[in-house]
């Protein structure tokens, strides 16, 4: 008999990028409004339970591919962030304000050296221990940005988290550099091969950031002030340096990075507008977040729990020791400082990226020390955004209704 | 209810500023940080809060003329910039953020502010304007009377010589001050009734107070209203300017004018002077100089501007006398070639094509010129 229904596909359907992104929208959407109703969490960690719930250590819909197809949504969710955090980084209030920049360093500078004793005392090998040092100094831009869109939050905790942020996240990648050579020593590598890579990977990257900043600052006169032009402009930028940064093998976050602080500290006659997420950057982060569950991975925590406990107290001990030492003297409120700590205790997620380059290097102590950070990595994924919104709301800093 | 003596005008002066972000110029929420940290300083006057986070008050002591306020109100301003900059806060003047949505505003937290919130909602956070508040000493209540009367003819020019508040909202709203239009919104502002002389006043406000309408003369937001607390009347129109000197030239302003008023008593009080005065009111607000003016005396029309100039002149003698004749010349000055603020921060948006730029560039003529 002939098939009246041929045009209905086979079943199971082949189901294409479009169905799976979808899914992951709906998901991380339907996760973010649940744990925000039910339990008054940041949508945030309702995103990343969703993730988690599609990862490949759970249902395993999302699965490796996925990333690669999600790259451009995640890379221009990043691009966004990066640039925003770089935009908030005012060097005037830094030299105003002189205690604050030694606090800003000092949470940088103290978080690592504590993070590097803890293992130390583990018995990690010493370089191993400062690069997880390193990475573990870094607070995620992606959490703080976030959750203060999410709360609306505004102040003097507010401000100085994002710039404390910005601050750590330049230090570890400076800091990680700087282990460049070591390990290229340590594989026997050619020792100006060793010094070359850091500076080419930081300095290409400075230089696209400043490249972008001036093409930005340019286009921007030529177009004038029109928040939706300019705001095509920043993405249209924000993808070429993504895209240039991969083609020349530089840092790309640290690209965005240095664009976002050039664009807010060379704009002398003011050509840019601020800059405002709109909903298409919401549906960005909640790709962001559910894919970045989707890549946590609980099973370390087995192995790597107890160390990585003593690594997320460590850190926290780190960052609250120089902000409690130098918050009044910078001006910030009585309380203000514990708060600060809570707020910065989010880890970067770009950490399970610089852990997994190492692990590739050393692959003797890098699986373990990998179980340590990817462990902690997990935890504050989860904890950590409601830790910062914690500090944002009992700081006062935040909108009522949000 | 007492009018206390106190010694004949002498001024003093209430700025409420914006705060302002660093990074967007949109309104910022830390008047209580900003307060904390001057609290430990030694600044003159005194800083207090207003009813949203967005906002702070600077009052002068007691001042005898034009030098001494603008030399505190110098002093004050230097203080409090400082105290901003560390915690990256900008300072600005003029009568409304161009473009903070009220919506956004926050109450600072405190029993009084949470009261008038509860009591007027949405109007208590659209109160986000800031005006100059001018007190002149009175001998005693009857003079007081009569003063408050007498300058509510002169409304028009305070408004006119003030107006900093074109744009309200995002928007351009073809007024020089919109700042007023948020006032006259308040059941119990507009003007104190048409009554004789002290004792009268006294018995209208205890009739008020019996019917437990008010509590004390703060909950009138009349345009100009008697202070028995500090033996003053105080004018209420103007909106806070974008530099302290032009606060300082409009305290000088209002002196002399009181001066003249109670030296030459030139007209007794009438009814006409309320009769005219919303249409006055109105014309200074939409059109500051250019607006038209109805003498409730002479009976006829002319032009603020013009009738600005002819009190100037008129007042000039007594400015003389109290140290004040080129400040208020400064003024007249300013009528002459057409200068306004609200025209300035409308030119200001027309070169920069933005209002966050407006602001940042008020904010920095606030700043300007400091020692």
């Amino acid at each position: 008999m002939q098939n009246v229904a041929w045009f209905v596909p086979a079943w199971p359907p082949a189901l294409g990028e479009l169905v799976m992104l979808g899914a992951l929208l709906v998901g991380g959407l339907l996760g973010g409004e649940l744990v925000h109703r039910l339990a008054a969490l940041p949508r945030i960690t309702g995103y990343v339970l969703a993730g988690v719930a599609f990862g490949p250590h759970a249902l395993g819909l999302v699965r490796e591919p996925h990333f690669a197809e999600a790259r451009v949504f995640i890379d221009l969710a990043l691009g966004l962030i990066m640039f925003e955090l770089g935009y908030r980084f005012d060097l005037a209030w830094l030299q105003r304000n002189r205690w604050l920049a030694v606090a800003a360093l000092g949470e940088s500078v103290g978080c690592f050296f504590a993070i590097y004793a803890g293992l130390m005392y583990l018995e990690f090998p010493p370089l191993l221990a400062a690069c997880a040092a390193a990475v573990g100094t870094a607070t995620s831009p992606a959490v703080v940005m976030l959750v203060t869109h999410e709360l609306r939050a505004s102040g003097q905790v507010t401000e100085r988290m994002l710039l404390f942020t910005a601050v750590n996240c330049a230090s570890a990648y400076v800091a990680l550099m700087l282990m460049l050579p070591f390990l290229h020593l340590e594989r026997a590598e050619d020792w100006r091969s060793a010094i070359l890579h850091p500076l080419y990977l930081l300095g290409g990257a400075a230089l696209l950031g400043f490249v972008a900043c001036l093409a930005m600052l340019a286009l921007a006169r030529w177009l004038g002030k029109r928040e939706d032009r300019q705001f095509v402009l920043l993405v249209a930028l924000i993808v070429l340096v993504v895209g240039l940064a991969r083609a020349g093998n530089v840092t790309v976050v640290v690209a965005l990075l240095t664009f976002g602080m050039f664009a807010r500290n060379l704009d002398y006659d003011h050509a840019l507008l601020p800059l405002r997420f709109g909903y298409a950057a919401q549906l960005l982060f909640v790709v962001l977040f559910v894919l970045t569950g989707a890549s946590l991975d609980f099973r370390a925590l087995a192995t790597g729990g107890v160390a990585a406990a003593v690594f997320i107290v460590v850190r926290f001990l780190g960052k609250a020791l120089a902000i409690l030492a130098f918050g009044r003297l910078s001006g910030l409120r009585a309380g203000g400082a514990g708060l600060l700590s809570v707020a910065l205790l989010p880890m970067s997620g770009l950490a399970v990226v610089m852990v997994q380059d190492t692990v590739a290097l050393f692959p003797r102590f890098g699986t373990q020390l990998a179980a340590v950070v990817l462990s902690a990595a997990a935890v504050l994924e989860l904890l950590g955004p409601i830790a910062t919104q914690f500090a944002l709301k009992a700081a006062g800093e935040t909108h009522p209704e949000a | 209810m007492e009018f206390p003596r106190s010694q004949g005008l002498t001024l003093g002066i209430e700025l409420e500023l914006q705060l302002v972000r660093a990074h967007d110029h949109d309104l910022a929420h830390e008047a209580g940080d900003l307060i904390e940290r001057l609290a430990k300083k030694k600044v003159p006057g005194a800083v207090k809060p207003e009813v949203t986070l967005s906002m702070i008050e600077l009052n002068s002591s007691i001042q005898g003329g034009f030098a001494g306020a603008l030399a505190e109100l110098e002093a004050q301003r230097d203080a409090v910039l400082d105290a901003a900059g560390v915690l990256n806060l900008r300072i600005c003047g003029g009568g409304a953020h161009p473009f903070h949505k009220w919506a956004e505003r926050r109450v600072f937290p405190d029993e009084r502010f949470r009261r008038v919130t509860e009591r007027y909602g949405y109007l208590a956070k659209q109160f986000t304007v800031f005006g100059q508040h001018i007190h002149i000493g009175c001998p005693d209540g009857d003079q007081a009377v009569y003063l408050v009367h007498m300058l509510t003819r002169y409304i028009p020019h305070f408004i006119a010589l003030s107006a900093a508040s074109p744009f309200s909202q995002g928007e351009d709203t073809s007024f020089q001050s919109s700042r007023l239009t948020a006032v006259s919104a308040f059941p119990l502002s507009g003007h104190m009734p048409f009554v004789g002389d002290w004792a009268e006043f006294a018995e209208y406000f205890d009739t008020m107070r019996g019917f437990g309408i008010v509590e004390s003369m703060k909950d009138f937001y009349w345009d100009i209203r008697p202070k028995p607390e500090y033996g003053t009347i105080e004018i209420r129109v103007c909106d806070t300017p974008l530099t302290v000197r032009r606060a300082a030239l409009l305290a000088a302003y209002a002196q002399a004018l009181a001066a003249q008023l109670l030296e030459e008593r030139p007209h007794a009080p009438t009814p006409a002077i309320y009769q005219v005065n919303a249409y006055n009111r109105f014309e200074a607000c939409r059109f500051g100089y250019r607006g038209k003016f109805v003498d409730p005396f002479e009976r006829r029309t002319k032009g603020i501007g013009a009738d600005i100039l002819d009190a100037v002149a008129g007042a000039m003698p007594q400015a003389r006398r109290l140290g004040s004749a080129e400040a208020i010349a400064e003024l007249a000055g300013d009528v002459r070639r057409g200068y306004s603020e609200a025209d300035w921060l409308r030119a200001r948006f027309n070169e920069r094509g933005s209002l966050s730029d407006v602001v940042r560039d008020a904010a920095e003529e606030w700043a300007a010129l400091r020692q």
